[in-house]
Order: C-alpha cells, then structure tokens, then sequence
C-alpha cells in the first residue's frame, strides 16, 4: 500500500489518499466535497525503469526508518531523493545498493533483484558513499586505475580524467585536493566502469558555494552522455536545478513526487507580487475592489496573491495610474522549501 | 581470484607507503632503536664495571695487596678515600653507591693468625639502601673474592670449584636471544595496528562501503592487503636482523622455519587486529583497545624479559599469550635449533593464525547493520 498527497483543484486542500502501484483511487475532498481519482503510477518492471522500489521499509528496534515506500527510477533521468537529514534518504539508497538489508520490500535494478542477484548488477551501477574520502597518498590517476583494475570492463580513464575536468590534478595526490576536487574524483571513481545507473549520496555536502556549482555541472554533464542517475540531497536548489523528478521523503515516508513544475502545480501557492516600502495608504483597498487578495505585511510592505499572468500587469498599471510611490516590486513563485513547509509544517532546512 | 586488482593493490600500497616519508622513517627507525638501545643493555653486561670508594687504615702490604688484588679484576674502578673522613658523608656527597672499609688491624690480625688460628678480622661494606641490584650484586663479588684471599693466605684451595657453559654454545650472547622476542614483538603491533585503520579509518571514510558494491570479495581484498602488511613485516626483520649483525654481531641461524613463523605471525596478527577493529568501530578507542592488548602482551609473554625471572602466575598467564609462541618458537628455530621443540611451538603459532585469521575474515562485515 502506497501513500499519496494530492491537491484539490477547487479548493487548494492537501488530501490524503492510499492505493496499490498501479490503482486509480477516487477520492473526494472533505472541504468542498469535490470528486476525482487519484492514479498511483505502476512501479512493475518495464524496459524504461532503472530501478524499482516496492514497499521498501528498514526498522530499527522501534523506529521505521524507512516505511514501506514505493518508487521508480526511468532510464536516462535524474531522479533526486530530497528531505532533510535523518529522513531515510541515505538508507533507502544504502539499502538500494545493497550496503544495508531491507526489514521488508523488494529492489529491482535493471529487472533484477537485487537480493538474489546484485552481483548481476554490480557492472551495471556506480556508486559515491555519503562522505567518501579515498586512499589520501594514491594521486588522481591512481585512484581511478585502482578502483577500475576490480572491473573487467572499464571505462577510458583518460576520457573520465576529461569529462570530470581533472586533467590538472591527475598527478596530485588525493590528500592535497580540495573538497570539490575531492568530490569530483568520487563522482569520477563512480564512472570507471562506464555503469548505466550513478548513485550520489549528498555529492555536494559542506561545500562552499563554488564548489557546489561544480559538482552540479560535473552531474549535468553526466545526464547528458545518458546515465540515470539517483541522487540523494538535503538541497532543494540542488534537486531544482538538478532533477528530473523528485521523490521528497520525511520521516521515512514518500510525501510527494513528480517532476518540479507537477510538484510546485500540485503543492504550491501561487505566484507572490511583493511591493516594498509602499506610500500609498490606499492602495490595499483599490487592490482589493480591483479582485486581487492583498497580504498586508507591515511597514509598507504588500503581498499580492497572482493566479495568472496578466495580473501582473493589471497591478503595475493600477500602481502607475493612482501615482503609488513604491522601492521595489519582486514577484516569486513557490519552490520546494515551501512545498515542504506546507507539506510538513516544518521548513527544509530546520528539519535538517 | 582477480591477480590484476590484487598485483595493482600491493603495487599501489608500496608506492603510498614509500610516499609517507614519516611511515617510512619510523617503520625502519622503530626497529633500529630498539636493536640499538636494548642492544646496548644486554650486550654491555659482560663488561660492567662498579664505582668502589676503599677507605684504608691499615698501613700494612697485606691491605695494599688485597687492594690491588681488586683492582686487577674488572669489575672495579676504586678511588682511594682519605682516613680522615667520615666514610658514610663522603660517599654521600661524592655519589657513591658502594664502598669499603679496612680496618687499621687488617695487617696485623693476618700476621697473627700464623701464630694464633682463631683470630679473625671484619672489613666493612657501606651501600646505598636505595640501589638494591648494585649492593647485593658487589656484595657477593667482593665475598668471592675475599674467599679467595683466605684461601691465598691459609695455604687452601677449593676442592669443589665450578666451570661455567653457555647452553647455546659458544656462539650466542643474549642479543642473540633477545632479538627474535623483537621480532615477534614488532610484527605484533604493526599488524594489529595496520589490520585496526583498515577496518576503521577505510569504514569511516566509505571505502568498505564502496567495495561492497564492486565486484570484489572480502577475501581478496583481505588477502592482498596481507601481502603489503607481509611486505612490512619483512622489511621491519629485515632491519632488525641486519641492525643486530652489524652492531652487536648477532649470529642466528635463518631457516625456512623461521619464514614460516613470520608469515604466520603476521596472519595471527592480523587476524587480532580485524576482531579488534570489528568490535570497537571508533579508530581513535580502537587504537586504544589494540594497546590494551598488545602491551601487557609485549612484558608477559617473554619478550624482553625471561620468563624466569617473572612470578609462578604470571609465567602460567604466558602459556595463554600468542606471543609467548612466537618468542619461543623463533628462538628454538633459529637459535637453539632444536627442531622437536621450533615445530611444537610453530605448531601453536599456525593454530592461532588460523584461528585470528579465520575469526577475523569470518567478523569483518562490510555491510552496514
């Protein structure tokens, strides 16, 4: 049985709803008693899945970890794991790649399970642990050679070496790289034997900034030459920037999932208009007898709900018509940090 | 079995080994310190020489000559003190341990006997209650020798006397019997250290993570890992044995025994130190907790201390020790090369090599829980 949030398109209320991979449920919304079906996406073994997931759950004494989630992974995507730390990202993936044994539920990877035949799929798939550091006095070259003789078929090293951008410290020893580079080369160890499914746990964790950004490219360029990619990540920029679907996971249960744009539609307010320092005392009431729901936010400062396009417009027009003198305008849409918030009550980065 | 990866590992160890110029320097010093220093202790003992302050009130030959009579042995470097001191206060502020004190009757009381049998006169020893090996030590020498003194004056000899042979032949000194305890000692802890960061520090960082999911077993991993800390072993004797020919002019026999012995040491070893690195992941407490282990190992199973010399238990606690096996195995190989005994110790020495070794493998688990 498989958990999932839907929005009610009338009223904007999250409903919960349960069903079996594959079902479609009706659903009718408790608030504004709309219908409608709500279809869990089949997880069977199809030739476009990577990996499947079904009922997966890890418990320790008490505590469910990870509980009975389902999910799959297409070919070809990057699929990111997003939810604050301790919600069951790394164990999911840890048990995904066979480090850790599921208390119940199965893994496929590439149609094969992998509690029967992960030694199969060990050619298959590439792997950067949460918080890997390799051998500190092999160099950059060595390290991929090292990792690479354990394979019979490997990739070109020289082509990683390339692709990963690391030509300049393929002869610096391990130790002396920094952070991002050390990054890099394990996202680099992950490819040397050219694997159709890259795993990355927390691949830019307690990176600064810029290297973040390189790691990000460095995952990009691999989602261009074709690899399906599982990523893990406490990141909502990361998984925004990054993914093609996202799974978010919160105490070890699937909340949502679905491309960004499906998840921001499904769970998102909408867009914002938010005038600073405004000097107009009357321009709520105006905003309000032109149909905009107004968000009064003190000093001056006016949120304004924008349910389309155009509305933006009609506001800028209104402002310049009634002289309002203002300091800025910024419109925002909802992002993952708030489709967090208002799937969990928490926000992302506290929860973490 | 994949021979690339296993070649490319020990390759890649040695050159990351040899790249630690600090790893090096101290795998190579570790061992010459102690050939030189503990080398220096024993071989030295044959050539001691004590301090003796010799106070004299007698003014007779008969005192001088029994004076002389001491300093021509070896085991003397006597200073002559002034009568007119106090002989306890000198001592103290000159910093002598022990000293001697003729009696001005000393002379005289040996003329006399010639005359009169049942005389007899006392010299006073004066020691430093604090230095208890030297007092007694001196005490019994400078008893042997006024034996013979008596003897030299009543016209006796020694009916009963004694000749002294080495049970190892003429060859061997005590460094000779003190280096395969070395040996085994150094093997001990570089295994049980090397075996503990490879199970703690490589499970921090996520290599064994890693390898988990690569085809790769444990036991190929495990076995090429060996061979490198195979490659220290030998390099550490190596040292050791070549230090101790140099320096102390060690002769020991090498034999096939003694490979045996080192390479199963080095499995033992090893085999301890992934049970310890299994059961106390921290590398910091594990690194405590293979102290623990070998420390009291390295003073209780006769490594550089005779057992004889240790209490009736803690001889028994010995037989417990798998260390004591190495020692006594190595010495009965390549010094007193009796067979019979170097395969009933050996013998224990691969029994417990398979058994660490085995424990280990068996409980090394790169799974997370």
């Amino acid at each position: 049985m498989v958990e999932k949030k839907v929005k009610c398109p009338q009223c904007g209320n999250i409903i919960t709803s349960s069903g079996i991979p594959g079902e479609v449920v009706p659903v009718t919304c408790p608030e504004c008693g709309k219908k409608g079906k709500v279809t869990f996406e089949k997880t069977g073994s199809s030739e476009n899945v990577a990996i499947e997931a079904i009922n997966l759950k890890k418990v320790y004494g008490d505590l469910a970890a990870v509980d009975s989630i389902s999910f799959n992974v297409k070919k070809g995507e990057v699929f990111a794991f997003l939810g604050p730390n301790g919600a069951g990202k790394t164990t999911t993936v840890e048990m995904i790649e066979s480090i850790r044994t599921p208390t119940e539920g199965t893994i496929k990877i590439l149609g094969n399970d992998i509690s029967k035949y992960f030694d199969k799929v060990k050619d298959k798939i590439g792997i950067l642990p949460q918080e890997f550091l390799s051998f500190e006095r092999f160099t950059v070259r060595e390290t991929l050679v090292y990792y690479a003789s354990l394979y019979k078929n490997k990739a070109d090293i020289d082509e990683i070496i390339d692709m990963m951008d690391l030509k300049d410290q393929e002869n610096k020893l391990y130790m002396n790289l920094s952070g991002g580079l050390k990054q890099r080369v394990g996202v680099a160890i992950s490819l040397v034997n050219d694997p159709d499914i890259v795993f990355l746990d927390e691949p830019s964790t307690g990176l600064d900034p810029k290297a973040r950004r390189e790691v990000w490219e460095v995952i990009a360029n691999l989602r261009n030459k074709g690899k399906t990619i599982f990523l893990t990540t406490h990141y909502m920029e990361e998984a925004e920037y990054l993914a093609d679907r996202i799974v978010i996971i919160h105490k070890g249960k699937i909340i949502a999932e679905g491309a960004l744009e499906e998840l921001i539609s499904n769970y998102g307010e909408e867009n914002i208009l938010r005038i600073k320092n405004c000097k107009s005392k009357d321009i709520i009431s105006i905003l309000k007898d032109n149909d905009f729901e107004t968000l009064s936010e003190g000093n001056g400062d006016i949120a304004i709900k924008i349910k389309y396009k155009e509305q933006i417009l009609e506001v800028l027009s209104l402002l310049k018509h009634e002289c309002v003198d203002y300091s800025t305008i910024d419109i925002r849409r909802s992002n993952l940090e708030e489709i967090f918030l208002k799937l969990t009550g928490a926000k992302l980065r506290e929860a973490s | 079995m994949n021979l690339k990866f296993i070649k490319t590992d020990l390759y890649l160890s040695i050159r990351s080994w040899l790249r630690s110029k600090g790893t090096v320097f101290w795998t190579i010093l570790f061992p010459i310190l102690l050939i030189l220093i503990f080398g220096a202790i024993f071989s030295g003992q044959d050539d001691i020489e004590y301090n003796l302050a010799v106070q004299n009130f007698d003014e007779t030959d008969l005192s001088s000559q029994f004076i002389s009579i001491m300093e021509e042995s070896t085991f003397f470097n006597i200073t002559t003190v002034n009568k007119n001191f106090e002989m306890a206060d000198y001592m103290q502020e000159n910093d002598f341990k022990i000293g001697l004190q003729i009696p001005d009757d000393f002379g005289e009381t040996i003329q006399r006997y010639f005359v009169d049998n049942n005389v007899s006169v006392n010299i006073t020893y004066f020691t430093d209650p604090t230095e208890q090996t030297t007092g007694p030590i001196v005490q019994s020498i400078i008893s042997g020798m006024l034996n013979e003194y008596n003897n030299i004056i009543t016209n006796s000899h020694n009916v009963v006397g004694m000749d002294h042979e080495s049970i190892l032949g003429e060859e061997f000194d005590f460094i000779d019997f003190f280096v395969p305890g070395m040996i085994g000692f150094t093997i001990m802890t570089s295994m049980v250290y090397g075996s503990i960061e490879r199970n703690t520090k490589f499970r921090k960082d996520g290599i064994l993570r890693k390898l988990l999911t690569m085809p790769v077993t444990r036991y190929e991993w495990i076995f090429s890992k060996m061979l490198f800390m195979m490659f220290l072993s030998f390099i550490s004797t190596f040292v050791i044995l070549v230090f101790g020919i140099l320096v102390w002019g060690l002769s020991i026999q090498l034999n096939i025994f003694f490979f045996i012995i080192i390479i199963a040491t080095s499995f033992m070893f090893s085999g301890l130190g992934m049970l310890i690195g299994r059961f106390v992941r921290d590398p910091e407490t594990a690194d405590m907790a293979g102290g623990a282990i070998t420390f009291p190992m390295m003073f209780l199973a006769g490594t550089f201390f005779p057992l004889d010399q240790m209490g009736a238990e803690l001889q028994v606690i010995a037989q417990f020790l798998p260390l004591y096996y190495v020692n006594e195995a190595l010495r009965n190989a390549v010094i007193y090369n009796d067979i019979e005994k170097t395969f009933f110790f050996m013998g224990f020495v691969i029994a417990f090599a398979v058994i660490f070794f085995t424990l280990g493998v068996v409980f090394t688990k790169w799974k997370e829980d």
